[in-house]
């Protein structure tokens, strides 16, 4: 078990830049997901911790040794790849132990490592198979076996349930928790869903063009994005966008205004361009706002898709009467649309003029142009009596 | 207007019979444009695939027996593979295994009477087999040629593998041409580099003294050994970068993460899930040094102790006065039987490999 710290790691090819000064730290027996869009850099963030690749510039520290320049073998790391990664000329029992037979342990010590090993992932009894007589699962729980049974300092996966169906991930998604808890090891994980990234991590890393955007507890990357991209990125469906510009006492955008005082968008001047940003559930009907503390002024708009989830209901909402549909540009990022997710038992349909409200307490602001968050949740209002909401940033 | 159409569709199935086919094809792309061309006739009376099966045995009837075998062999073409597939095996197989039989026969034919040996002998005379051996030492020989063809076949596997490791696996500069370089090398004919070679394996080097004796590399392995696996290296390199190029990066990663250096990683898992290639490369390597000639012939004195091989062996049969070719004919025999083996064995290894190799990507 060990930390394992990144100080300016950058990785170039010859003419990309896929990892851009990454500077991290995961602490002993954390639990760290790496997450982002496909060629954000995450996974060659992650072999340079495995030592499969060698950054351009930066160093990589395990527990206080620099490892930079060490090879994979010596780093005390071990490993479970996208494509599981099973060599397919031995058996379970010789992949798993493939490792320690390397290493000179002699045959009862490997024999009772592996089989412990295998009783953790619940393998027992199959360690005389070869890897084409298992399912995908099985495969999974062997590399995850053959990853464990060495008792690295750090565990790296790499996209590890990319290959298997959703059930079972789901599934896995929940064992690999388990095996945290059991093992107490450091993890790395690189993963593109963020679905795993926010329900198994203690913290995230959010990267997108080789670049750290942030590094926080899933729920403090939900809830207080540090920018733009990232507050896009986590959460499904994504969070609402509208372009505004700063104008005396609040925000303008094409469709509607908001309200802020001036102290919170400290240093702003008239015609600064700010983003809105508020999630799906953040966006009520005004006839069910009682219960916001915080409401914005309504909003007329015209319903425009429904997307019954059973638990839920996504509705797509038009502000404009005359809003062009467009098919090409994603209705979150389109300040002509706003989605909304309502309980199932709303009386709503589709092609319907409906009054809705922001909350307040939910609404975040960005800088346009740099994209740096400003600040979430507006909570005093100069035109009510200041009502204090707990969702003021406290951290 | 309904009638039209219909006709013509009729009539073309009558003339043609089997070209009927292409033509209701072409009527019904016709029927989404106006109304149908069979007159609204369902599916089952329309002249479909039953009608053009009768018309086709009527038609047969006036076919002569080659017409009649060209009709069968278009509407079922698998006999007609499978046909050539046994005319194409029996022909190969009578070209490579007559020889055999003739040199078996003029094998088992007593000494003198050799003329006019046509399918069978002219005599029975086994002994040859084991006279073979008590005329000259030729398991002698035949030890020299394995030993040979053994370290020529060890020498380009390890060598190639390396090679094939970084022409497949890596990504360098000047890749493209040093694999090219590498290719010309084997258009070389061997006999150009014979002078240079035997004048350098004549020339004694003080290094080799406690090795070879005199310091030179004549009568000695090394000189077959050495020219023969660089002549052989480059197709041997050729297919072990095919086959290791093949293997999913996540492998050698898995491995390299889980213990191994590059080359434990090419070693321990990209030459075993390989198998087939290095079978195939090994195999073509050891028979191709095995029956040598040209390096075979003149790098040694032709004395078994001075590591000749089959080949001076067989030719040792040859006197001055007499060419005994019943014992030339018993010891090209036993001398195919190592490569038999091995062709035998590798085969399995081949097969095997492909089988085992269940690589997920």
């Amino acid at each position: 078990m060990a930390r394992v710290r990144l100080e300016n790691v950058t990785k170039r090819y010859e003419d990309v830049t896929a990892v851009d000064d990454v500077s991290l730290e995961v602490e002993d027996g954390e639990f760290v997901t790496f997450v982002g869009p496909s060629g954000c850099g995450k996974s060659t963030t992650m072999e340079t911790v495995a030592g499969l690749t060698r950054p351009t510039e930066g160093r990589v520290f395990i527990g206080d040794d620099e490892v930079t320049d060490l090879a994979p073998k010596d780093r005390g790391v071990s490993m479970v790849f996208q494509n599981i990664a099973l060599f397919p000329h031995m058996d379970v029992f010789e992949n798993i132990s493939f490792g320690l037979r390397l290493r000179t342990y002699d045959d009862d010590e490997i024999r009772r490592r592996v089989e412990g090993a295998a009783e953790i992932v619940q393998l027992e009894g199959m360690l005389e198979r070869m890897p084409d007589e298992l399912s995908g699962g099985q495969r999974q729980r062997v590399a995850i076996a053959r990853a464990i049974v060495r008792n690295p300092n750090v565990f790296l996966m790499d996209e590890p349930l990319a290959n298997l169906d959703a059930k079972l991930r789901v599934h896995m998604r929940t064992e690999l928790q388990r095996l945290h808890r059991e093992l107490g090891t450091t993890i790395i994980y690189v993963t593109h869903d963020q679905a795993e990234a926010m329900t198994m991590s203690d913290r995230i890393a959010v990267l997108n063009e080789g670049r750290l955007q942030q590094i926080a507890p899933p729920l403090t990357c939900y809830n207080e994005p540090s920018n733009l991209f990232v507050a896009g990125f986590i959460g499904s469906p994504s969070m609402n966008f509208a372009d505004g510009t700063v104008v005396g006492d609040g925000i303008e955008t094409p469709h509607f205004d908001v309200d802020v005082d001036r102290e919170t968008l400290a240093g702003a001047t008239d015609g600064d361009e700010i983003t809105v940003g508020v999630r799906p559930e953040d966006v009520h009907l005004a006839e069910n706002a009682r219960s916001i503390e915080a409401a914005s002024d309504p909003i007329d708009v015209r319903t425009d898709v429904l997307e019954p989830m059973g638990d839920e209901v996504f509705v797509y909402l038009l502000l404009t009467e005359s809003a062009e549909r467009s098919m090409e540009e994603d209705p979150a990022s389109s300040s002509d649309q706003l989605l909304m997710s309502v309980t199932p038992d709303t009386e709503i349909r589709e092609n319907q003029t409906v009054e809705i409200v922001l909350d307040r307490s939910k609404i975040h602001l960005f800088e346009t142009q740099t994209g740096e968050a400003i600040v979430h949740g507006i909570t005093d209002r100069p035109d009510r009596e200041s009502e204090s909401t707990t969702e003021e940033v406290d951290s | 207007m309904t009638d039209e159409p219909t006709n013509r569709n009729d009539t073309s199935v009558e003339r043609t019979g089997d070209t009927a086919e292409p033509t209701e094809t072409g009527s019904k792309s016709d029927s989404a444009l106006g109304p149908l061309p069979d007159g609204g006739r369902t599916e089952a009376e329309r002249p479909g695939r039953e009608g053009i099966f009768e018309d086709d045995r009527e038609v047969e009837l006036d076919r002569g027996p080659f017409q009649r075998w060209v009709a069968n062999a278009i509407t079922n073409p698998r006999r007609v593979y499978r046909s050539l597939f046994y005319v194409a095996t029996v022909f190969f197989l009578f070209t490579t295994l007559f020889p055999f039989y003739w040199l078996l026969m003029v094998a088992l034919t007593p000494e003198g009477r050799q003329q006019d040996i046509v399918l069978t002998p002219n005599g029975f005379n086994p002994g040859a087999f084991v006279e073979v051996f008590q005329v000259i030492p030729f398991h002698w020989y035949m030890f020299n040629s394995f030993v040979i063809a053994t370290a020529s076949t060890i020498v380009v596997l390890v060598i190639a593998s390396l090679a094939g490791y970084a022409f497949g696996r890596l990504e360098f500069p000047g890749k493209v041409p040093l694999m090219l370089l590498v290719l010309v090398i084997s258009f070389f004919p061997p006999a150009a580099f014979f002078i240079p070679l035997n004048d350098l394996f004549n020339t004694q080097f003080a290094v080799l003294e406690p090795i070879t004796g005199d310091g030179s590399l004549y009568n000695t392995p090394g000189a077959m050994v050495l020219p023969l696996s660089a002549i052989f290296m480059p197709l041997a390199i050729f297919i072990l970068t095919t086959f290791y190029s093949q293997i999913p990066d996540g492998l050698e990663d898995a491995a390299r993460v889980e213990g191994t250096t590059r080359l434990g990683a090419l070693f321990r898992v990209i030459v075993p899930l390989s198998a087939p290639g290095v079978a195939t490369a090994g195999v073509l390597t050891f028979i191709a040094v095995y029956n040598e000639f040209f390096f075979s012939f003149l790098m040694t004195d032709g004395q078994p102790e001075n590591w000749a091989p089959i080949l001076e062996g067989i030719l040792g049969y040859q006197g001055q006065y007499e060419v005994m070719y019943h014992l030339m004919a018993a010891a090209s025999i036993i001398g195919v039987i190592p490569v038999a083996i091995l062709v035998i064995v590798a085969q399995e290894k081949i097969v095997s490999g492909l089988t085992a190799g269940a690589l997920k990507e």
